[in-house]
């Protein structure tokens, strides 16, 4: 590992070897590299036999493309700004000449690195073209190919030590390099070096903030530089770079492995002789035998995916990215990708689920929660447990929200037109789009453009978003509430609310969390527990809703607890409209 | 037909030119054949009689570089001559200077028409 030997001792010397011996061989091995490397270069000239000849001559040690004009060496220079090592252009071109060229590269900073040697006839030329930061220059009619040969080599070796040099350096605390510098060596290793299989892994340590704060930042920079020495000692014995990505996190592309035990082994014992009785572990998450096509940031989010797969346990351990986390990853950016399609096409589809109340001899339906699922021309039909989490995370969500927001209004106004009756219908609203400033006119103009009075219009708001930030959201719900609009509670028991907050809060029914209702019938503890919130709910002289009743044994208990209103599929999954209309013709003739 | 020795005969630094092709004669000789079709000394002519000089000076400039680079000295000398006078977009009179890169031009296209 000639090129990262090179690199770390300069940068970091302790991980060369004390007796000098390595740094012999190192510069030796540098010049044989250099050599030994083909590094791509591009010729910008519009005259062929020009290309022709400078492109037999530069072949010879290197990968040549061609450009016969500026605009066209940009878009070659563009595509290429990572792996280009050398510019050599002609001054004098249609289109765009090479003036305009030095400009753009010297004005663009990821450009500006590649050096550009101008070929010329004139000696003003070369003296305006230096000026606009151009290496050097080669005169026409051409040198003898060596000596063409030698300063395009040159002005690469230069330009290479300089963006080294320039580069942010290393991180101060460990010594390794930061990230940027990591990237850019990591890349040109793979330039040298495309066949080596190599891994990239993100080493994480668990719960790292709480460390800093029960020990003192000292006590965190100690077990930091720990954790980085040890890697030093790892990538001594192979091929490798590493680097602190930040606070607590490592990355290392380093040589194929098979197993990373043996380096989490080494890193915990170190750590637990110096940490003492503080008990400390690291995450590890690999991907190994990377694919050189996926550019390096690529491999480690990857690696990082499988990472934080293990978040959350505090063991020391490694995790593999795998083919599923691929899969997912992979299923994860084309549902993204497709939202505004799907939106386009109509391939959002709103189910409805019917609420029964419960209270009487026999159950009668009360209302629909609107809930929405994804008719995906690829994958079928897929539930929101898949794709909401996603548009959360990138904002979409609000997109969607407000698409079933219309669509259950259509569909309270179209049932209203054909059955002569109302059936209220609750949507989501989500923590995103109640802190839009937008929001209370958005839903107050949906009502009145389909002509549906607001009581039919029911807002499901999530416990934890009252948590939040509660006085916000409280001014913004009794606002609604006066408009007319009901509020459910939404996931209640989920969230943190004081018993204090909950008398002041203005709303219409506590929905109760999914999680207790799953377990009533599992155990005493659970049912007291929705016991009790049935009670604060009473108390509050509002109704109690419980979603996700499954079994006639959940039914039984909930109904003999006092629980008002029923949603689950005891009574039907989530239908589309033409389904659920049976529901409503069920309902109108049992009043019948 | 166009040979090194030909081409030696007629003028040209053949050696220098061989040497920038990495001393491959072939190669060499197919360059300097792709240039026969080359009209651009027309092209240069009319550029002068219409006193386009900036257009003229591209032209000569591109010749230039191209003679030069396979070595035909006999068309290379007086192109370089017209393009440095171009080059401060001088009004003097070209057609000496044209009429010889012409003439090596034309001996040039009949070696290459000569069938041997």
């Amino acid at each position: 590992m000639i090129y990262f030997y090179r690199i770390i001792s300069k940068i970091c010397p302790a991980a060369g070897s004390a007796d000098g011996k390595g740094v012999k061989n190192m510069s030796e091995e540098v010049k044989s590299t250099i050599n030994g490397i083909r590094r791509l270069v591009l010729i910008v000239d519009d005259e062929h036999i020009n290309r022709r000849v400078l492109g037999k001559i530069i072949e010879k040690d290197y990968d040549v493309i061609y450009a016969e004009n500026g605009k066209d060496a940009m878009e070659q220079i563009r595509k290429r700004e990572k792996t280009l090592s050398m510019i050599l252009l002609d001054l004098i071109m249609p289109e765009m000449d090479g003036y305009e060229v030095l400009a753009l590269l010297h004005d663009d900073p990821n450009l500006s690195r590649i050096p550009v040697i101008v070929l010329t006839s004139e000696r003003t030329a070369e003296v305006k073209s230096l000026q606009l930061g151009a290496a050097d220059f080669i005169p026409k009619p051409y040198d003898m190919p060596e000596v063409i040969l030698a300063r395009v080599r040159r002005s690469i070796e230069l330009a290479e030590d300089n963006s080294i040099i320039n580069a942010t350096e290393n991180d101060t605390l460990t010594g390794l390099y930061t990230k940027d510098f990591f990237f850019q060596h990591g890349r040109r290793y793979d330039q040298y070096y495309p066949d080596n299989p190599m891994d990239a892994a993100v080493l994480n340590v668990n719960r790292f903030h709480l460390v800093n704060e029960l020990h003192g930042r000292l006590f965190g920079d100690t077990i930091i530089s720990a954790i980085a020495g040890q890697i030093n000692r790892v990538l001594d014995e192979t091929d490798g770079i590493a680097c602190r990505s930040d606070a607590d996190t490592f990355y290392i592309y380093m040589a194929h492995r098979d197993n990373y035990e043996p380096v989490l082994n080494r890193i915990m014992s170190e750590l637990n002789s110096i940490a003492g009785h503080t008990r400390l572990s690291v995450r590890m998450g690999v991907y190994m035998n990377v694919d050189k096509a996926a550019d390096i940031e690529t491999r480690f989010d990857r690696a990082a995916v499988a990472c934080n797969s293990l978040r959350g346990n505090y063991t020391t351990g490694c995790s593999v990215y795998d083919d599923k986390m691929h899969q997912k990853e992979l299923y994860s950016e084309k549902l993204i990708g497709d939202m505004d399609t799907g939106v386009e096409e109509k391939q959002f589809k709103v189910y409805y689920q019917p609420k029964y109340d419960i209270r009487g001899v026999d159950p009668l339906l009360c209302s629909a929660e609107a809930l929405i699922r994804w008719q995906h021309p690829d994958y079928g039909l897929v539930g929101p447990g898949a794709f909401v989490p996603l548009f959360e995370e990138n904002g979409l969500v609000k997109k969607l929200d407000h698409y079933v927001w219309r669509e259950a209004a259509a569909q309270i106004k179209a049932w209203k037109e054909k059955f002569g009756v109302t059936m209220p219908v609750s949507v989501n609203v989500s923590r995103v789009d109640i802190s839009d400033p937008g929001f209370e006119k958005e839903i107050t103009d949906i009502v009145e453009e389909f002509g549906i009075d607001p009581s039919e219009y029911l807002l499901e708001i999530t416990e934890s978003a009252y948590t939040d930030n509660s006085e916000e959201i409280i001014e913004t719900v009794n606002r609604l509430r006066e408009k007319g609009f009901r509020v459910e509670m939404d996931d209640f028991g989920s969230g943190y609310s004081s018993l204090n907050m909950l008398a002041s809060l203005p709303i219409d029914a506590l929905k109760l969390d999914m999680a207790f209702i799953r377990k009533i019938g599992q155990n005493d503890k659970d049912l007291r527990m929705v016991q009790l919130m049935i009670d604060i709910a009473e108390f509050m002289q509002i109704p109690v809703v419980a979603e996700g009743v499954e079994t006639k044994e959940q039914y039984d208990l909930l109904k003999k607890a006092g629980c008002d209103i029923i949603q689950g599929y005891y009574f039907s999954k989530p239908v589309p409209p033409e389904e659920f209309e049976k529901f409503i013709e069920d309902r109108i003739n049992h009043t019948l | 037909m166009i040979t090194i020795e030909n081409l030696r005969a007629y003028g040209a630094n053949v050696d220098e030119g061989v040497k920038r092709c990495l001393d491959d004669e072939e190669f060499y000789l197919d360059l300097v054949k792709s240039t026969v079709a080359d009209d651009r000394l027309s092209e240069l002519e009319q550029c002068l009689a219409a006193k386009d000089f900036d257009k003229a000076f591209e032209v000569a400039h591109a010749l230039k570089g191209m003679y030069g680079n396979i070595s035909i000295t006999p068309v290379y000398e007086p192109i370089s001559r017209i393009t440095e006078l171009l080059r401060d977009r001088k009004d003097v009179d070209y057609s000496e200077l044209l009429a010889e890169a012409k003439e090596q031009k034309q001996k040039l296209d009949e070696m290459d028409a000569a069938r041997e």
